[in-house]
């Protein structure tokens, strides 16, 4: 009996060990970031591609008011419904109590690419960063000076509502161990300079596989199944599929997809909706050629049938066979 | 006796009237949303479109059709907002993507339908001008179906 006793206690002391060390924090070390002047015009446009405002800046209305009041003051506060409960988004002006404004750009670069805020604590990948981690060491540098030229406000956000297990910040050491390696893109060699553009501005700051791909049961995106559409993060309806399939967006050209970009119209004129609305107003903003880098990279995926069926959000009993893409 | 028969039959009449008359109301509502998606989805979005496909060079600009195309659509809008009875939003009626705050802010609703109108009429006067000005209008004319649609559309998927 004692002996059992004595197992049982080595066993769950093994467990906790092993948890201790598989969630440990993995950081950037300071020798890894270049010598680089930091370009602010290029830090603005990585804010711009990579959707900073659409979390971080306070919305106009209630807490998941689409709309934002003013994209340069990330004051934080927006609410995001999802599974795993509710997260509300930080602060990241650089207000020195309440903001980043303490971060030095080796922190942030942490938080980008590693998931980890300065002291060690894991963040919530609500924020993107297993999308962010491919940035580039220069455009992290760029996009940190930027925020600093941003307004500091002085507002504490509401802390996560999550359920458990999630609320346990530190068992997303797991989540990262498997998601999160910090290695920049790589550009092919073979591929066109334009497909390597679009694929960094979609895979890395533009984080399009976040909501377009189906996840696995521990939250990682199924490669495999990768911008073959998914069920919608806030859990209401689903997210298109963006391969050149039957099934995605096979019959829509290059230009139709950078036009998208542009006007948030379909190539049937169709007007998107929803979250895509503040994602497509961003990239109306970048160069043409950027949103024609991204519309050559979508055109250059693999077809995938969709990974979900698409569903009728919110009458599914009543939904008649015709609705398609309306 | 013979009162309360009659007491009884006059009730239930009346029920069904009322059953009846709910039933149309339903029907009207139904009805509605039927008229108002067909003026989108069979009037406006293929005239768009082909204004579409000729700013992208899928098919060549064509000034009287781009002009005619511009003008169906400005048709559109007087009647349009005439299609949204109370009671016809997204959650009230299966097909219907109308948000509430159509009703909360009728005005509002109508002001963007008027600019749709406003536009798509310069639209059909700027194909006369030619592919370069056409596009400017064009575009001009789409944002008014962006904001629209942003401010007074629930989504379905």
């Amino acid at each position: 009996m004692r002996r059992a006793f004595l197992v049982i206690l080595a066993l769950v002391a093994a467990g906790a060990m092993a948890f201790y060390l598989l969630t440990m924090p993995v950081t950037v070390p300071a020798s890894a970031l270049p010598e680089h002047a930091p370009d602010l015009a290029n830090g603005k446009l990585m804010f711009t591609a990579a959707g900073c405002a659409e979390c971080h800046a306070a919305p106009a209305g209630a807490c998941d008011d689409l709309d934002i009041k003013d994209e340069t003051v990330l004051v934080g506060g927006r609410c995001l419904k999802s599974d795993f409960g509710t997260f509300h988004v930080p602060n990241i002006s650089p207000d020195k109590d309440t903001g980043i404004g303490n971060w030095t750009t080796l922190d942030f670069v942490n938080a980008m690419k590693r998931g980890i805020a300065p002291g060690g604590v894991h963040l919530y990948p609500a924020f993107p960063y297993t999308s962010y981690q491919r940035m580039t060491y220069e455009d992290l540098i760029d996009l940190k000076a930027y925020l600093d030229t941003l307004p500091a406000v002085n507002h504490t956000a509401p802390a996560h509502a999550l359920r458990f297990p999630y609320n346990i910040r530190r068992g997303l050491g797991l989540f990262q161990r498997l998601y999160v390696d910090g290695k920049s893109f790589t550009p092919d060699p073979k591929a066109s300079d334009a497909v390597n553009r679009g694929a960094y501005l979609v895979l890395a700051p533009g984080h399009c596989t976040e909501c377009h791909s189906p996840r696995t049961a521990f939250g990682g995106i199924i490669a495999s199944k990768a911008f073959a559409g998914a069920k919608s993060p806030d859990g209401d309806g689903t997210v298109p599929n963006i391969t050149p399939s039957a099934d995605g967006i096979g019959d829509w050209s290059a230009d139709d997809i950078a036009y998208l970009l542009e006007t948030g119209n379909t190539p049937d004129f169709d007007v998107i909706g929803e979250t895509m609305v503040p994602v497509q107003e961003n990239m109306a903003k970048l160069d043409p050629e950027d949103r024609e880098a991204i519309a050559t990279f979508l055109k250059s995926l693999p077809p995938r049938p969709n990974a979900v069926q698409k569903s009728k959000a919110k009458d599914k009993s009543k939904a008649t066979g015709d609705e398609a893409d309306n | 006796m013979r009162k309360v028969m009659l007491i009884v039959c006059a009730c239930a009449c009346a029920g069904v009237v009322a059953v009846a008359g709910l039933a149309s109301a339903a029907d009207d509502l139904a009805q509605a949303v039927k008229e108002r998606r067909a003026l989108m989805d069979d009037v406006v979005r293929p005239a768009a479109k082909l204004g579409g496909d000729m700013i992208k060079g899928k098919i060549p600009f064509d000034a009287d059709k781009a002009a005619a195309a511009m003008l169906e659509i400005s048709d559109v809008p007087e009647t349009y907002v005439t299609l949204f009875p109370a009671g016809s939003e997204a959650d009230a009626v299966p097909d219907s993507e109308a948000s509430p705050k159509i009703w909360e802010d009728f005005e509002g609703f109508k002001e963007l339908a008027q600019k749709l109108e406003e536009t798509s009429t310069a639209a059909a006067a700027a194909a006369e001008q030619g592919a370069g000005p056409f596009k400017a209008a064009f575009g001009e004319m789409t944002q008014m179906c962006k904001k629209c649609h942003k401010a007074y559309r629930v989504k379905k998927d």
